[in-house]
């Protein structure tokens, strides 16, 4: 089976020789380029040919298509990324500064027209033509309700949320969930088969269930409102939402959850069920000061969990730079060896 | 209305992140009588005080609470200080900032609206921070905690943060004056973490971070 049928096997619950066994690798893509950040970023094809790269020498499933989260604010306007030789670029530069920009504050007509588009397309048109038929090409969507966070900053925009006129923080939603239903479109036309979309302000852990309820909810279903969910992983950027399963599942229909590993993984486990797809994911910060050996162990302990009964996929998070390539490859070869299915 | 009807009052409307509700609660208060400085003493202090106890055993409380616990307990304070007869004595002083590389301001701004509520003089540095400046910061304001906030694992363990701030610290024989505080992210995923980057203490929430504050500049003033 490919990577991609195993995948399928696992969302749908048939027979597969092992769970699927996703890695992701975004900024060691520079350091396999021998680049520096900003250059290797800058150019497409380099990020795509150190995906290929990273997945053969290690043997996991998928490749990644994101190049950094602030790519979505240069698509928006932000003209200045901070990028770090350990770590990931961070966004220097706020399109909104104040209250007053929201109403000039624009999103392109055409995402894929913009500048900053050039190199996701290269990246994305080299990953479906070599592995397209047979991996899952993942791609990063940040929600509308998360969006302003890097467009004005967190606090800003906590502060608009929580304590802002509803219309001006609605004005500025409504053109986020365009920007996001357009970004979205854009990903899977240029092959991306798997999106996550990261929705922080859907998780317990950021606002109520009361405030996701009322206002993220409604916001969440706008931005997937076209294109269906089928391809969609709901993922809280490593917060826990292990209390909004059961809504995701009414009201979005996503059928799969990138469960954070501050949660408890096997009540997840028990409310997804046979519904959908549970995602183990391992704290890979801690990995950081593991030894191979505490690596293997709690890759075990998570495959233990959420193995029986199927419905099962590995993962980590945002693979620090500074976790020692030894623990790369305990967690992968553990979750080879412990995931196996017949 | 007693005095613990308003705290408990004030905090419901707080958990629900209803300012509103709280100012309105804080009006009341004066409206019966109370004076600017039992506003801020008797009624919003120990309603900060009650919110970190409730947050360190509330695992479920959320960001938002924890923004607005901050918020709105500084901008009573900073409306009451100005009608204060006196200046009020301030417990010590604290230089806190994102650190070197870092851009994210959220985490400093609750910790700096939660110690301020409880006179704590703030020298907030701002984002991106270099080592140097944190701890000359710290000298010039005769601070008695650098707090470093990190959202990145990068920022958070990188040469040029906590680590250089613990080693400048040491170089200059400054460890038993100046404590060191961290804060963010990281430190959840990873709680051994702290110790790693030479911190003395760090807290997995704003509010929680000015209380473990609060105690380094008591442990620091001894």
């Amino acid at each position: 089976m490919t990577p991609l049928q195993i995948l399928d096997a696992a969302v749908t619950g048939s027979a597969a020789p092992r769970i699927p066994i996703f890695c992701n690798l975004f900024d060691q893509g520079a350091r396999e380029m021998n680049l520096h950040p900003k250059a290797y970023f800058a150019d497409g094809a380099c990020v795509a040919e150190a995906q290929l790269r990273m997945q053969k020498r290690y043997g996991y499933d998928n490749v990644w298509s994101l190049q950094y989260v602030g790519k979505e604010a240069e698509l928006l306007g932000c003209k200045k990324i901070l990028f770090a030789d350990d770590g990931v670029p961070n966004v220097a530069d706020f399109v909104i500064g104040n209250w007053d920009d929201i109403g000039t504050f624009e999103v392109p007509s055409d995402i894929t027209q913009h500048p900053a588009w050039q190199s996701v397309a290269d990246c994305l048109a080299i990953l479906r033509d070599e592995v397209g038929a047979t991996r899952p090409i993942c791609a990063y969507v940040t929600a509308s309700t998360t969006l302003p966070a890097i467009l004005m900053g967190m606090d800003k925009w906590m502060e608009l949320f929580l304590l802002g006129p509803t219309d001006l923080r609605d004005e500025l939603l409504r053109k986020c969930a365009d920007f996001v239903q357009q970004h979205l479109a854009a990903l899977r036309a240029a092959g991306a088969n798997v999106l996550v979309y990261s929705t922080p302000f859907g998780s317990p852990y950021f606002v109520s269930k009361k405030i996701i309820a009322n206002t993220v909810m409604p916001w969440m279903q706008k931005d997937l409102s076209r294109g269906g969910v089928a391809d969609v992983v709901y993922y809280c950027g490593m917060a826990p939402f292990n209390e909004v399963i059961d809504p995701v599942f009414a009201q979005l229909g996503i059928r799969s959850h990138y469960i954070s590993p501050l949660a408890d993984l096997a009540e997840a486990k028990r409310i997804i069920n046979s519904r959908g797809l549970t995602c183990g994911v391992i704290d890979d910060i801690k990995m950081i000061h593991w030894s191979a050996e505490e690596t293997r162990a709690e890759v075990r302990r998570i495959i233990d969990i959420g193995k029986p009964g199927g419905h099962f996929l590995f993962g980590n998070g945002v693979m620090p730079m500074a976790v020692p390539e030894a623990n790369i490859r305990a967690m992968l070869d553990a979750a080879f060896e412990f995931g196996q299915l017949s | 209305m007693t005095l613990t009807n308003y705290i408990q009052a004030y905090n419901e409307a707080v958990f629900e992140t209803d300012k509103p509700a709280a100012l309105a609660v804080v009006n009341q208060a004066l409206r019966d009588g109370l004076s600017p400085e039992d506003v801020v003493f008797k009624l919003v202090i120990p309603a900060v005080e009650s919110m970190m106890e409730r947050i360190e055993k509330d695992q479920d409380s959320n960001l938002a609470q924890h923004f607005m616990t901050a918020q709105i307990a500084a901008d009573v304070t900073e409306k009451m200080l100005e009608k204060f007869s006196s200046p009020p004595e301030i417990i010590g002083k604290v230089v806190i900032g994102a650190a070197s590389g870092d851009l994210h301001s959220l985490g400093k701004r609750i910790v700096s609206g939660c110690l301020k509520s409880l006179m704590v003089k703030v020298i907030d540095l701002g984002i991106n921070v270099g080592a140097e400046q944190f701890v000359e910061a710290a000298v010039a304001n005769d601070a008695q905690v650098i707090a470093i906030s990190a959202m990145m694992v990068h920022t958070a363990t990188g040469e040029n943060g906590s680590i250089k701030v613990r080693a400048l610290l040491k170089q200059r024989g400054l460890e038993d004056r100046i404590k060191l505080a961290v804060g963010g992210a990281p430190y959840r995923f990873d709680p051994a973490l702290f110790r790693k980057v030479g911190a003395d203490a760090w807290a997995p929430d704003g509010v929680t971070a000015a209380k473990v504050i609060v105690r380094l500049i008591n442990e620091a003033k001894t």
